[in-house]
């Protein structure tokens, strides 16, 4: 191997176990790894503009909107109000805040297209509202983070829409069908998991009676349930995109909770502010890190080698596969999503063409697995930002997460034996 | 392994590896491999791996990376005499086009970027670009009134729509199928391959050829790349590019052929336009040009025959 | 004035300012939202605005929230080791932030800036001069450095 690819992975572990901040440590071993090819002044110069390109983005927008607009619905009694209201649907169940979160994350997910904003808006306001409920924070966090990775599948996604370029060709309609059925099954196997662990653990408050207050909790809701009304309502039917509804939904909540429900006074606002720019700097700082890394890592042609390397061992159809598989979990551990799919697109997908797949049925597969990585230490876009949000460590959330890891396997490992889940909807859709 | 000698170069853009420029960018390396006998070689990064097409020139600018391709609307900002190119109707036909890309025109172009850093090589074909809607039928510049048409980031553009009566709308072009898709906006415009290539036809099931802009691509180095090559190496770069250039325009061309019937069996309705309606609607753009700093460069464009 | 007390003020005005981003980006969206709503004259500069805002916000932010020590890391193994050991791993620390502020914050971001300036490289829809954009990178960078310092005073300070 390649003296840079050496650097760049020794002393991206070296940093991480230093405890030097993740940001930086990506940052820095991107750093040293392009000094090997460049001189001083063009890898810093480099390096500089490929951390602004990595924030330079429009629909990176949503994710400080739907932070900002999740801490304003917790401190201004809006979550209460929906979690309330939320209660009397799921009262009689075992986890039933959990359930609730995860369809939340994933109704969310699913209409907003992205991962980050789901974890930070729904994130924002559940969480507080589970450990009052007596769900350890922790759980609550990770519960959030995997299910906030189900909007990916489910359509309108953009990174499907990113695959469909990569790939050259693939319908992005017949992929926006192929989604739905997996996305679902993934909530549904996270699900089944959380509802075994509250069990376990014993979290949530035992239910009481409340027939009496049914009708009062709905009115009081009703002005936040509004709001869903107007984000997803306003998305649908074209009036704003996923990324401006985040800026709607900011405005609503303000208005809602400082001069309808006055439960937000001016001093509290300016906290509001600062610790929501404080959450988005943190995870635009990790952005614009990683994706100064994966420059440099394309630059180098480091996944090219790699996968190479990897797929010279076997030529049997099943180990390819899994090969892959691997593979893609490894980089959804280290890359984000975008650059991930734009680099190893065109490098795997004839290779299992080859094999008999269809291209609708691997680019689920594909973002699948990457929604892992997006959950998993060490790089991982929505587990940093349900960390900061939930205000836990990376180190606490992890056993909470490993059930739900096996759930997102399974669903992963279904969806892959099953080829029919992913490619049947856009076969009787589109002729 | 690969010995002392040979001069890797290394270019990146941002389409995909089956778009006709990846392609005569393929051609362009194998026929400076070939000029050189293997002295000189070329490393592609396809699919904006490195960058957007404004990065990439900044890359350029920087010296890490060493040739790209990007649109003459993306040198706006850094040339600023390649806000020409934006100009509706500037080209009265493809012939034009080339006349003055392959003459004196297009040379002092290609020399504008020097105090920029900037080298150019060659233009490719980016052929004609053209409206595309969702809702209805645009055939006159009166259809588009008060439609919503994406445009790409630039004030020409900005003002090529609002003068044919259009509402023209910022969307990045990441989130316009969606927004096409939901309706955000009605329409938006690009050249034939991009239309068929973005998969926009799913969901855009009307296309008017009215063929308002022809902006060329332009295939660019960096002077702190060209200052390091020698006389010889150069000369081998050139002759590649001039290989790949022919290469590109007879791709173009069938490609866009391919794309307009595609996106006909995929059931686009396709329109001809009456284009001297659309020229009549962006007769003060021109008026504005003439006597803006640009006024001599559009003459001698006109002159042109 | 002490270290510390120049450090409050400008962490101050840094959460101020900051904090005037983040409304107006909210606004500055909003806006492009009622135009294409209300009038056939959608704002066209209002995207370009909007990234050029959350740049700042980041890489201001990411200074600020450093301060406060909010950025995630793997404390996990550092804890296992005794204070001694502990103590000379936070000054390691503290040098790669340091080598990580200067070298890719100060220094490429005061080139990238130096740059699009010598360059005259403008934005495509305001036309303002990218290198304002940029700028944000080495201010970034010199709040890093004066943030480490006062860590580093305070920390050795305490030991
Ligand atoms: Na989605
Ligand atoms: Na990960």
């Amino acid at each position: 191997m390649d003296i840079s690819v050496v650097i760049l992975i020794a002393s991206f572990i070296a940093l991480l176990l230093l405890n030097v901040p993740i940001g930086v440590s990506i940052a820095l071993s991107g750093f040293f790894a392009l000094l090997f090819s460049l001189d001083f002044i063009s890898t810093t110069t480099t390096m500089a503009q490929r951390m602004s390109a990595g924030v330079d983005s429009f629909a990176l927008l949503a994710i400080p909107f739907f932070i900002l607009s999740g801490f304003l619905m917790g401190q201004g009694g809006i979550a209460h109000r929906l979690i309330e209201f939320a209660k009397i649907l799921v009262m009689r169940l075992p986890g039933g805040l959990a359930f609730v979160n995860i369809l939340s994350c994933t109704l969310f997910g699913a209409i907003s297209g992205s991962a980050v904003a789901a974890t930070s808006a729904i994130g924002g306001f559940v969480i507080p509202e589970m450990e009052k409920d007596r769900y350890s924070r922790e759980f609550s966090t990770a519960v959030t983070v995997t299910a906030s990775t189900t909007g990916m599948l489910i359509p309108p996604s953009n990174i499907l829409i990113v695959y469909s370029l990569a790939s050259g060709g693939v319908s992005i309609a017949a992929l926006f069908l192929a989604g739905y059925l997996p996305g679902i099954l993934v909530a549904l196997c996270l699900m089944i998991a959380s509802g075994i662990y509250a069990k376990i653990k014993g979290f949530g408050v035992p239910t009481q009676k409340q027939s009496g207050q049914v009708m009062k909790k709905t009115l009081d809701a009703l002005p936040s349930l509004f709001l869903v009304f107007l984000v997803i309502g306003g998305i649908v039917s074209g009036y704003f995109t996923p990324t401006e509804a985040g800026a709607i939904a900011v405005l609503y909540s303000f208005v809602l909770s400082t001069f309808i429900y006055k439960e937000v006074k001016f001093e509290e606002l300016t906290q509001v502010l600062n610790k929501s720019v404080c959450t988005t700097a943190i995870v635009m700082l990790l952005i614009a890190a990683s994706s100064a890394m994966s420059w440099v890592l394309s630059y180098e042609n480091i996944p090219q080698s790699i996968s190479d390397y990897f797929l010279s061992f076997s030529n049997n159809p099943i180990i390819v596969l899994l090969m892959i598989n691997i593979l893609l979990l490894m980089v959804g551990t280290f890359l984000d999503m975008t650059p991930a799919v734009l680099i190893f697109t065109p490098i795997f997908l004839p290779i299992v063409e080859a094999l008999g797949i269809s291209p609708i049925h691997f680019g689920i597969i594909m973002i699948l697995n990457l929604s892992i990585g997006l959950c998993t230490p060490p790089v991982g876009s929505v587990l940093f930002v349900g960390c900061s949000i939930g205000k836990t460590s990376l180190a606490r959330v992890i056993p909470p997460l490993l059930p739900l890891y096996v759930a997102m396997f399974v669903a992963l490992l279904i969806i892959i034996c099953v080829p029919s889940l992913s490619t049947w909807l856009p076969s009787i859709l589109i002729d | 392994g690969i010995s002392q000698d040979v001069k890797i170069l290394k270019l990146a853009h941002g389409l995909d590896a089956k778009h006709p420029v990846h392609l005569s960018m393929v051609h362009f390396a194998e026929r400076l491999e070939d000029y050189s006998d293997g002295e000189m070689r070329v490393k592609i990064y396809p699919s904006g791996q490195l960058g957007s097409e404004r990065e990439l020139i900044e890359l350029i600018q920087i010296g890490s990376v060493d040739l790209t391709k990007v649109s003459a609307s993306s040198l706006e900002p850094f040339i600023p005499k390649m806000r020409i190119f934006s100009t509706p109707y500037l080209f009265r036909s493809s012939d034009h086009l080339w006349a003055v890309l392959n003459g004196s025109i297009g040379e002092e172009l290609m020399k504008a970027g020097e105090p920029y850093r900037i080298r150019g090589l060659g233009y490719y074909d980016a052929g004609s670009r053209s409206f595309y809607t969702t809702k209805r039928a645009v055939s006159s510049p009166k259809d588009l009134q008060g439609m919503k048409i994406r445009v790409m980031n630039s004030p020409s553009a900005v003002a090529m729509v609002k003068a044919m009566g259009g509402a023209p709308t910022p969307i990045s072009w990441g989130e316009l199928y969606t927004s096409l898709q939901q309706g955000v906006v009605d329409g938006a415009e690009n050249n034939l391959p991009s239309f068929y290539l973005s998969k926009h036809y799913e969901v855009a099931k009307y296309l008017i050829l009215d063929e308002h802009t022809s902006i060329p691509d332009v295939v660019i180095t960096g002077t702190k790349t060209w200052d390091l090559l020698n006389d010889q190496q150069r000369k081998w770069v050139n002759k590649a590019m001039d290989d790949s250039v022919a290469f590109e325009r007879k791709l173009w061309e069938k490609v866009s052929q391919e794309s307009l019937a595609e996106v006909k069996t995929a059931g686009v309705t396709v329109f001809e336009a009456d284009k001297s309606q659309f020229l009549e609607s962006v007769r003060p753009i021109h008026e504005q040009i003439k006597s803006s700093d640009l006024g001599e460069l559009y003459n001698k464009i006109r002159e042109v025959h | 004035m002490t270290l510390t007390k120049v450090c409050n003020r400008i962490d101050y005005v840094l959460e101020v300012f900051t904090s005037f981003l983040m409304i107006g980006l909210v606004l500055d969206v909003t806006w492009q939202v009622v135009t294409r709503f209300f009038t056939s004259n959608p704002s066209s500069f209002t995207e370009e605005l909007a990234r050029f805002f959350l740049i700042w916000i980041a890489f201001l932010g990411a200074a600020h929230a450093y301060r406060k020590g909010a950025h995630l890391g793997l404390d996990y193994f550092v804890n296992k080791f005794s204070d001694n050991v502990k103590n000379r791993i936070v000054s390691l620390v503290l040098i790669f932030v340091t080598v990580f502020s200067t070298c890719i914050l100060f220094v490429g971001g005061s080139c990238l800036a130096y740059l699009a300036w010598d360059l005259e490289q403008t934005s495509a829809s305001l036309g303002l001069s990218i290198s304002l954009v940029y700028l944000v990178i080495p201010m970034s960078g010199l709040l890093f450095v004066l943030f480490t310092a006062e860590f580093y005073k305070n920390y050795s300070n305490n030991i």
